[in-house]
């Protein structure tokens, strides 16, 4: 990617500049002595916000009420597994997650794009109707919903939920892909349209290609809504089969309300997939947009 | 590169790259050529982007709130309509002091929410531009907050606060500062739950701004130090009209959120003691769920929906404003 | 949210008062459901009786439940088994039932079939009584469980189980302060001051997110005391001289700190855990508190009932139920379904699953029942002086579905536990939310 653009710590807005730019030597050893205080002072601010979730992940590895272990074990997260259908519950959230991450980017990022370009009155009044519509809570919508999805055949089914959850995520993930589409630059999409492409084809070819942080940022949103979950779950879903994982969590706490240790693994287990996509996602987030590319014209 | 004068640097972080430049009107070279190319074909082709999404929201929105329109106005529950009753269900909520107690701590609770998270996302974000050591382990694992289910973290709070004998108590009191009981003192278990809510928070606000500060220009900055702008004149001039779009869209964002948030409060402390954590949403559930009265329950719900859309409106005409700047 | 099966929402409510208006709105609509369900049931034809259980109890039960459920065959049908979670049970049942996939036969919330029969979704369940006399099991039923289902136009459910409020207590911690376990309320403040000496919780409970031990034990102090919510004629009755005195007893035990100055935030399991570590001495809880909180070491166990100060005992019980829905492929089936089904029960004993209270006499006597020595005495000595939520009356109803899971009494628990208030005060507030939930 040509349009990276690396963050120098001299040029960092707030505490990266630490002299006048001019002297190159000096900036640079106050930079390296500032990394590490800023090191220092990251590290005790994670590892303040990060008690409550320590908390968790030790219960979890620390041995149930009946259990002969001593020490930290991993006997909490087998048990778990071979006791509950957390694997089939695993998977029924992926299934979910990824189906909603795609369909909402999909349904987003073209309406976004609209909301960012379009300057008519019937494009804000719909950007306001987005909004509108939304903000009632859920918990007054999952009964209607769920008589109409009963009457489509969409209850106790993932797809039903896929459906549900693209249609939460939607009105944030569209105002997401806006946002971020209103900081490329119009005059690359004017270039392309020199060259003959069409509002769909600069759409897709210079807008969408130079988006994936604003693309990945509403991937994440629409991630989590779908992963966390349980308000609508609790109501579409019956099927201990076809439970999500945060149903899989309600049901097992409440059946097992003296297992923390249990309950605490099936967290832990939920906590994991997310970590793994945003350590994978991160250098991307870190690559700047387009900004580069504009300065090089 | 090095003969770029500050005002030049940030017009130019404006011009081009100030958020919503092109989108809000802004008197932009490329407008007319575009106008005229585009006017024909633009309109059929934004239609079919935009159709995908007008029929989710027909579906998933505007036929609950079409629903909730019937139940507010009849004396119903959740399987039968009843009456219609007009705006009787509004007036007995209107008239009910618990409803304005709920509405002045949901207002609270929404302030300190988004502005908390806003601040902390926002510094948070500017600390880890910059180059640290593992940079990127702290961003990621600094998004757990708002990865861990709240069922999950609500408990583990519940577990660091709830009893005289939890872990912060315990702290307190061997710091001689007494005992607080974090979720049973009205004002302290109001506190509780907006920390919490921060807490949660702040990592969204972080990626959001990350995200906006990714596509600055760091050149900006280089020019605008070269030329001796201060620290807190780069902060003011240059970052913040950068991400005051995102910003604003953020807030707004959040606002949504705090209002609508029902599993923060009501899995830590169910609305108690006594009503000090009951917000709007947290009311509208009670109503419709506990005390079974779905008419008057769905009125507070849409209530606080109007509230919502004036408020957001209001700061929808300032992201107007801010890309016309 | 971890809502406790057994406490979360097994209720009860009171016929009567106030109620003659909802049955009167409720009539037409039964005739026409009844006529539609009739239509539906198309004499007797086969189908699949759909019956939905909650999780009472580990998953164990449910998977006994799920095996006995699924052995059913009778009346040309078969029956399927769902495990339906506590959380939101109520719009998982009414979504469920508005959009015609309901059940045809379910457990659930104590209130709920008198809430259904409202809307005119319950069917009646006296031919399931009828059978049951035939077959000799009806006899079996322990005295009083059958009554409070008895409405006007026919029984609404079947008691299943029985839950109920006794009082336990922690032998060691007794011993430690030197103290007698309490006879009265006297008594109770006194051992409470000493204990709280020794460390300990006098009179633990909690009303925290999810959590109404504490608001049944307010109801379970007004009964104790002669009171309750409701007069035997059924008509809200709060401001009673007995209820003030309940309630000014209450709040002498939070000022004294017997009752924990923490307990309005306890959650379930902040309140377990305090019996667990030994901090809880005395207090009102659930069936089985050993195997709940973790501790069967035998240092816990059942107390006697109190008396009040003018020598009343009282306890609180819930006698859940199944009910029987009108959107069935055959109401034929759905009874045969709820006979063959009671007539199961006793395994659900034997394997010692439940964690509730039989309704059925020949239970009680099973070996497996009385080798638990506090199940024994809670039969023999909490049984007998039980109440329910009606208070001074016999019959349960719709009206107050609201009062056990409801805004008002928590509030009203709430402030009592935060102890700034005065009895009458606090009670006046109860009252009037009360009304106002229960004018409809």
């Amino acid at each position: 990617m040509s349009a990276v653009v690396h963050a120098h710590p001299e040029s960092g807005p707030v505490l990266g500049v630490a002299g006048p730019a001019k002297n190159k030597r000096v900036l640079s050893e106050a930079g390296h002595r500032g990394q590490w205080w800023r090191f220092i002072a990251i590290l005790i601010i994670t590892a303040v916000v990060l008690v409550p979730i320590m908390v968790t992940v030790v219960l979890a590895f620390t041995p149930g009420p009946n259990s002969t272990a001593t020490g930290l074990t991993f006997e909490n997260l087998s048990n778990v597994f071979s006791k509950t259908l957390a694997a089939t519950w695993l998977q029924n959230s992926l299934i979910t997650t990824l189906a909603t991450v795609v369909v909402s980017v999909a349904v987003a990022a073209p309406a976004g794009y609209v909301l960012s370009r379009g300057r008519s009155k019937a494009v804000s009044g719909y950007s306001l109707l987005l909004f509108v519509m939304q903000s009632l809570p859920v918990i007054t919508s999952v009964v209607p919903l769920f008589i109409l999805f009963a009457a489509m055949g969409l209850v106790d089914n993932l797809m039903g939920l896929t459906i549900i959850y693209v249609g939460s995520t939607m009105t944030v993930a569209t105002w997401m892909m806006a946002a971020y589409f209103d900081s490329i630059p119009i005059s690359l999409e004017e270039a392309s349209w020199i060259d003959g492409c069409s509002v769909f084809g600069s759409f897709t070819k210079v807008v969408l290609r130079n988006s994936l942080p604003g693309i990945l940022s509403t991937a994440i949103f629409a991630f989590l809504l779908a992963w966390n979950d349980y308000l609508v779950a609790i109501v579409f879903l019956r099927s201990n089969e076809i439970f999500t994982l945060p149903m899989g969590v309600q049901s097992f706490f409440q059946q097992n309300n003296t297992d923390w240790s249990g309950v605490m693994a099936l967290a832990v287990i939920m906590m994991l997939p997310p970590v793994i996509v945003f350590a994978t996602l991160n250098k991307y987030f870190s690559v700047g947009g387009i900004g580069g590319s504009l300065a090089g014209r | 590169m090095s003969s770029t004068t500050a005002p030049s640097g940030l017009a130019r972080a404006r011009k081009g790259l100030a958020p919503g430049g092109p989108g809000g009107g802004s008197p932009n070279p490329g407008n007319q050529n575009r106008k005229s190319r585009l006017s024909a074909q633009t309109s059929r082709t934004f239609f079919w982007l935009l159709l995908p999404s007008v029929i989710l929201l027909v579906l998933i929105h505007g036929y609950p709130l079409f629903q909730a329109g019937i139940q507010a106005t009849h004396n119903g529950n959740l399987i039968q309509t009843g009456d219609f009753v007009g705006i009787e269900n509004f007036q007995g909520v209107l008239a009910s002091p618990a409803f304005w107690k709920a509405a002045q701590f949901t207002l609270l609770f929404t302030i300190v929410g988004v502005f908390g998270s806003w601040a902390v996302g926002l510094g948070l974000a500017l600390l880890l531009r910059t180059k640290i050591p593992a940079g990127g382990t702290f961003k990621v694992l600094l998004l757990l907050p708002w990865v861990v289910p709240i069922v999950v973290s609500s408990t583990a709070w519940n577990w660091l606060v709830a009893t005289p004998d939890s872990l912060i108590p315990s702290l307190f009191r061997n710091l001689g500062l007494g005992t607080p009981l974090f979720l049973a003192d009205p004002t302290l278990a109001a506190t509780t739950v907006m920390i919490f809510k921060v807490w949660v928070s702040f990592p969204f606000m972080m990626m959001m701004i990350s995200a906006a500060l990714a596509s600055v220009d760091n050149t900006v900055y280089e020019a605008a130090s070269m030329d001796g702008a201060t620290r807190w004149q780069q902060f003011s001039q240059i970052t913040l009209p950068l991400i005051a779009r995102s910003t604003y869209i953020s807030w707004i964002l959040m606002t949504i959120f705090c209002v609508n948030d029902f599993p923060t409060i009501y899995l830590l402390t169910g609305g108690g003691p006594v009503d000090a954590t009951t917000s709007l949403v947290v009311l509208a559930y009670r109503t419709v769920f506990q005390d079974f009265a779905t008419g008057p329950g769905v009125a507070i719900a849409f209530l606080m929906t109007m509230t919502l859309v004036v408020i957001s409106v209001l700061l929808y005409r300032q992201i107007r404003k801010s890309s016309v700047e | 949210m971890s809502t406790n099966p057994s406490t979360a929402s097994s209720a009860f409510s009171r016929r009567g008062f106030l109620g003659f208006a909802a049955a009167a709105a409720s009539v037409p609509l039964l005739a026409a459901c009844g006529g539609g369900s009739a239509s539906q049931g198309g004499g007797g034809a086969a189908g699949t009786i759909k019956f939905w259980d909650m999780p009472w109890a580990t998953p164990a039960y449910n998977d006994a439940a799920k095996k006995i459920a699924e052995g059913f065959s009778g009346a040309n049908s078969k029956a399927s088994y769902q495990l339906i979670q506590w959380n939101n049970f109520y719009q998982t049942f009414s979504s469920a039932i508005a959009s015609k996939t309901g059940p045809a036969v379910s457990t659930g919330g104590g209130f709920q079939a008198f809430q259904f029969e409202q809307q005119g979704q319950i069917a009646y369940a006296d031919k399931v009584f009828e059978a049951l006399k035939k077959n000799g099991q009806f006899d079996d039923f322990l005295p009083g469980v059958v009554e409070p289902f008895k409405t006007d136009k026919g029984y609404v459910a079947v008691p299943w189980q029985l839950d109920i409020r006794p009082l336990w207590y922690r032998k060691s911690l007794f011993e430690k302060a030197g103290v007698e376990v309490p006879k009265d309320w006297a008594t109770l403040l006194e051992a409470g001051k000493k204990l709280k000496s020794a460390g300990a919780v006098g009179f633990a409970t909690g009303s925290g997110a999810g959590n109404n031990i504490g608001n049944h034990l307010m109801i379970m102090m007004m009964l104790n005391n002669g009171g309750g919510v409701f007069s035997k004629e059924g008509q809200l009755d709060v401001m009673n001289d007995r209820n003030v005195e309940a309630v000014e007893f209450m709040l002498e035990l939070v000022s004294n700190g017997i009752i924990d100055p923490a307990a309005v935030s306890y959650t379930t399991d902040n309140l377990n855990a305090q019996w667990k570590d030994g901090k809880a001495a005395y207090g009102m809880l659930t069936l089985g508190v050993p195997e709940r909180v973790g501790d069967t070491s035998g240092d816990i166990v059942v107390a006697s009932p109190i008396a009040g100060p003018h020598g009343d005992k009282a306890a609180l019980i819930f006698p859940n139920n199944i009910m029987m829905y009108t959107n069935t492929p055959s109401q034929e089936a759905s009874e045969a379904f709820v006979v063959y089904y009671l007539g199961q029960l006793k395994e659900l004993w034997k394997q010692k699953l439940m964690n509730a209270l039989p309704v059925f006499k020949s239970i009680t006597e099973m070996p497996e029942f009385t080798s638990d020595p506090n199940n024994v005495k809670i039969v023999k000595e909490y049984v007998p002086i039980a109440k329910t939520f009606a208070s001074q009356g016999t019959a349960l109803s719709a009206d107050l579905a609201a009062l056990d899971g409801g805004q008002a009494l928590n509030q009203f628990t709430q402030t009592i536990l935060t102890g700034k208030t005065d009895a009458k005060s606090a009670l006046q507030a109860f009252e009037s939310g009360l009304k106002s939930i229960l004018k409809k």
